[in-house]
């Protein structure tokens, strides 16, 4: 029951927000706020059993016919990444209570993060193909609708973008599925990985291949990023959170569980397995450099950030191509937990600097720190998070990663390269983010007038900043419970 | 089960409509206040006791199911004589006319508002709407080619009456082109059925199917159902037959269109399946799979491109149907038990989400928007249709959680499982572009400052709605709880394993 009440405790929410959404602006962000933190408590109560028995698995009956029973299923992998989703869905609407306060219907606004939600934490906690599928496009319809009506300049283009690249992407995602079920009868993915080994290779390949190239589009994977610097950076700030905290981590879940998890191990010809992972590695390094590189050019302050997301995608990837060295998986399942909580912080710094100075080009800002302290404070600590500063969240799991590249390069050379480049890559995320710091809060002061954003709107930001800490000082806990799943 | 009980729907409707006209005539000219009430009220009676009737016959076949799959009626004898005209309930037919039951009952009311918002009398025209959905119901009883021939020609020629309704000129044009089609259509029909008869000497589905298997010579068969084939592709406006359907659409009144869509449409897909798939299984008969395979993937290419390039907005629906036609004929190719599902499926779905598209439209045609520039900007001005499109819209592109997206995922499914990867792969591919330019619709209504000035009392009618919701509801309905339907139609999978060998 507690699987399924996690699932679609948010749908609960719906009426509550439309009772109260005319009379108040701030009421149904509560609300949300309110039934996100019961549905986090309910995660959480299911940890310890997830740490002793490895996993936690409902199934209901929904439809038999095609194979696809309701199973909802939880792994530490999937907890973690849930988990973090929620808190950055607390986060994002705590700071939208302020931030959005001159949006207009605003009631709306919430539904569509209440349904977003469903799609969101439905991704991470199910076991099931079909079901997978609904909420991966399902993130879809509230995912277009809050960028374009609540984003900046022609924020519906940028949302068609988003759409129609995922939405292309994901069709893709439905072939392999389909043929998944077609050489299997099952959507189950534990069920379909024993199947599938009767399956011929040529196909697997092939399943293989569709299924990565529709979940890299929303992983924002050079070449299939172009969606990407649009979306997040015309989406409200605390939707650009959520898209470059949870929706294109979802991407790289995906990923893990389907493509690597399932249908990888059976592919038994070991020169195209190397192959696909060497692709994935190289891909990886040339996001993590493109991303970083072009974010070293931007000047628009969103922008930016957008940019390095899809660098750090590429580091995710990378993780993922050392599959199945375990220390590399870990990395990377640890690293989108911490990029989240990172990347969600700082995009809500950009958003608090927006609307206090009321500009977005960083030439323009400069010497800020005096002025807006608390930002000051958050964006510095996220940000040195993402250029993997020691002590903050993401050199942990950077670290965990490179460690996991040598361990794989002992055996197949190739690694050894890769991940040296990527090593370099994070001289530039720290060249990105030291000239965002320094362009901002330093240099001469170009704006008159600027303080700290709201009390509301600096809770999450203090609270996200926190928790970067935390996770940077004291990792021990969630590295345990991700490496509680069964990986490889 | 005898034949007086698998009539009795069609019979019902037959007499209700032709009671129709007079009555509401009566009541239009003396109590005008309570005509529409009555009408309303009318027509859910008449409904009432149709559906008892199918539900009677739904009861009695499945406890009989088990048995006795295919339930034959003989008019004459009970052997196979010559040609007796013959009856058939399987439990593909059982849920088809449940299906046209459904989809037919919100689409007449519809129509009963609809029509009146024009200030009409509706009468002849609902009365029509019943004659059609009768001979369709009667169609799926059919057990042989013939009686289905007559019954399917009898609502496609009420079709063209519905179609003509305004007695616009545009109409009158889109009524002609049709009616020449379905008379060359029906030509061609006539003329291979004459030639299956004298191959086998029945048209009796069985006899038929059963006197082909051992036939020697295919070549003279080849070109019998070449000829059924293309009667039925014209009819079914599958690409490059497909001109009539649009104009069509576009001339006749949306009420029209969503009707035709949802009942004539699905009824001849339906059609064209009955015929493939249960006369010409398996394909060895004849390899009819690729070329249906090569058909399907230009319908749905052709049809959305053509949609692509409209900026009429009805046009445009009206060429997602012909995409939905191809997408209907990949689960036909396969001829898999999977592949049935998703057809059945589809038959029930894709009804609906083009007549809710099509009444959707019609409300907003009515309030004098018609091209895709005279669209921007309404979603705030017109909430609840707007809301009813996007859902239509959503379907359409196979975005789950909503009915179209079940549907395509079968279909595709059913693809690969025949062995078609590539027609899936167009398939998808399709399915994206649909995506893109029907996004571009509901870009035009949310993303645009509103262009036309719409005087300030123009409101969305409330009663119109309810239909509207009532097609909404049903779609979200399956597309998250399939099993409502997937449980009815699983029969008719099991039982195609009957005819395979």
């Amino acid at each position: 029951m507690v699987l399924l009440l996690i699932f679609l405790l948010p749908l609960f929410s719906i009426p509550f927000i439309f009772l109260v959404g005319r009379e108040s602006k701030r009421k149904p962000g509560a609300i949300i706020v309110m039934f996100s933190v019961l549905d986090l408590i309910l995660l959480l109560s299911i940890v310890p059993e997830v740490l002793s028995k490895g996993k936690y698995m409902e199934s209901y009956y929904w439809m038999p016919m095609l194979g696809a029973p309701l199973t909802l299923f939880a792994d530490g992998v999937s907890l973690s990444l849930a988990a973090i989703t929620l808190l950055l869905i607390i986060s994002s609407v705590i700071f939208a209570l302020d931030y959005m306060e001159d949006s207009k219907s605003l009631w709306q606004f919430y539904v569509l993060i209440a349904l977003l939600t469903v799609g969101l934490v439905g991704v991470f906690i199910t076991a099931n193909l079909m079901i997978f599928y609904f909420c991966w496009e399902f993130m879809l319809i509230p995912a277009y609708f809050i960028i374009g009506g609540w984003g900046y300049r022609e924020s519906y283009r940028a949302a068609f973008k988003f759409f129609i690249f995922t939405h292309a992407g994901a069709v893709a995602v439905l072939l392999g599925i389909g043929a998944i079920y077609m050489l299997t009868g099952t959507l189950d993915i534990f069920q379909a990985k024993d199947l599938l080994a009767a399956a011929p290779q040529d196909f697997l390949k092939w399943i293989f291949i569709a299924l990565t190239l529709g979940f890299a589009v929303k992983m924002a994977i050079v070449p299939l990023h172009m969606w990407l610097p649009d979306a997040h950076a015309e989406a409200p700030a605390p939707m650009s959170a959520l898209l470059s905290g949870v929706i294109i981590e979802a991407g790289a879940y995906a990923i893990l569980r389907v493509p690597l998890g399932t249908v990888f191990p059976l592919i038994s010809d070991v020169s195209a397995s190397n192959q696909i992972l060497y692709t994935l590695s190289i891909l990886g390094v040339l996001s993590a450099f493109y991303g970083a590189m072009t974010a070293l050019a931007e000047n628009d302050i969103k922008r930016i950030v957008a940019y390095s997301s899809i660098s750090h995608m590429g580091y995710a990837l990378f993780g993922l191509s050392l599959y199945p060295c375990v220390e590399g998986i870990v990395g990377a399942v640890l690293h989108l937990v911490n990029h989240a909580a990172s990347k969600g912080l700082l995009f809500l710094n950009a958003g608090a600097i927006m609307k206090q100075t009321g500009a977005r080009d960083i030439s323009k800002m400069g010497g800020l720190a005096s002025k807006m302290p608390i930002t000051a404070f958050s964006t510095a600590v996220s940000s040195f998070s993402i250029a993997g500063i020691p002590s903050l969240a993401c050199f942990i799991s950077e670290f965990l990663m490179f460690m996991g590249g040598f361990q794989a390069g002992s055996s197949d050379s190739f690694y050894y390269a890769t991940t040296t480049f990527m090593i370099m890559g994070t001289v530039f995320s720290l060249a990105y983010t030291l000239r965002l710091i320094w362009r901002v809060f330093f240099e001469s002061s170009k704006i008159e007038k600027a303080h700290d954003p709201s009390l509301i709107m600096s809770i999450p930001m203090i609270f996200l900043s926190l928790i970067v800490i935390l996770l940077g000082v004291w990792s021990g806990p969630i590295i345990h419970l991700i490496s509680s799943a069964n990986l490889s | 089960m005898g034949i007086y009980d698998t009539l009795t729907p069609s019979t019902i409707l037959f007499i209700f409509a032709l009671l129709t006209a007079p009555v509401l005539r009566i009541i239009h000219k003396h109590k005008k206040k309570i005509y529409r009430p009555f009408s309303i009220l009318w027509i859910l009676v008449i409904f009432f006791i149709v559906t008892v009737a199918i539900a009677h016959i739904w009861v009695s076949y499945f406890a009989s199911a088990e048995e006795n799959p295919f339930h034959q009626i003989f008019l004459i004898s009970e052997s196979r004589p010559v040609l007796s005209s013959s009856l058939l309930i399987d439990s593909v037919s059982v849920y088809m006319a449940a299906v046209y039951l459904v989809v037919g009952l919100i689409s007449v009311l519809y129509s009963v508002l609809y029509l009146q918002d024009e200030n009409r009398f509706s009468g002849r025209y609902i009365a029509l709407m019943l004659m059609i959905l009768g001979s369709v119901i009667a169609a799926t009883f059919s057990g042989d080619l013939l009686t289905l021939f007559i019954f399917w020609e009898a609502s496609a020629a009420g079709s063209c009456l519905l179609i003509v309704y305004r007695r616009t000129l545009k109409s009158i044009e889109a009524c002609l082109k049709y009616l020449v089609m379905i008379i060359m259509a029906s030509g061609f029909i006539i003329y291979g059925l004459s030639i299956i008869y004298g191959l086998t000497g029945s048209l009796n589905f069985w006899a038929v199917r059963e006197a082909l298997m051992k036939l020697p010579d295919k070549r003279l068969l080849i070109t019998a159902f070449a000829f059924v084939a293309c009667g039925y592709a014209i009819e079914t406006a599958i690409v490059p037959f497909h001109m009539w359907l649009p104009d069509a659409y576009t001339a006749a009144p949306s009420s029209t269109s969503a009707f035709l869509s949802a009942i004539v449409d699905q009824a001849s897909y339906y059609v064209f399946m009955r015929i493939l798939i249960y006369i010409l299984t398996p394909p060895q008969i004849l390899n009819w799979p690729l070329a249906l395979a090569i058909f399907s993937a230009l319908t749905m290419t052709i049809g959305n491109l053509f949609a692509l390039a409209q900026t009429n907005v009805k046009r445009m629906i009206s060429y997602v149907c012909v995409a939905d036609i191809g997408y209907n004929l990949v689960a036909i190719t396969s001829v898999k038990p999977l592949g049935l599902m998703g057809n059945l499926f589809f038959f029930f779905v894709g009804g609906m989400t083009t007549a809710l598209a099509f009444m959707a439209v019609g409300i907003l045609n009515n309030l004098g928007l018609k091209r895709l520039d005279d669209f921007s900007g309404i979603g705030r001005r017109f909430p609840m249709t707007s809301l009813s499109l996007i859902v239509a819209v959503c379907s359409f592109s196979g975005i789950p959680p909503l009915a179209g997206f079940m549907s395509k995922y079968m279909v595709f499914t059913a693809a690969i499982e025949g062995g078609m990867v590539w027609l899936a792969v167009i398939g998808v591919l399709n399915s994206a572009l649909q995506t893109g330019y029907l996004l571009r619709l509901v870009h035009y209504m949310y993303a645009r400052p509103m262009k036309l000035k719409l005087n300030k009392t123009k409101r969305e009618p409330r009663a119109l709605l309810i239909p509207i919701y009532a097609f909404v509801t049903l779609i979200v309905l399956l597309g998250i709880y399939p099993s409502i339907i997937l449980s009815a139609i699983y029969p008719a999978a099991k039982q195609l394993g009957l005819l395979l060998p």
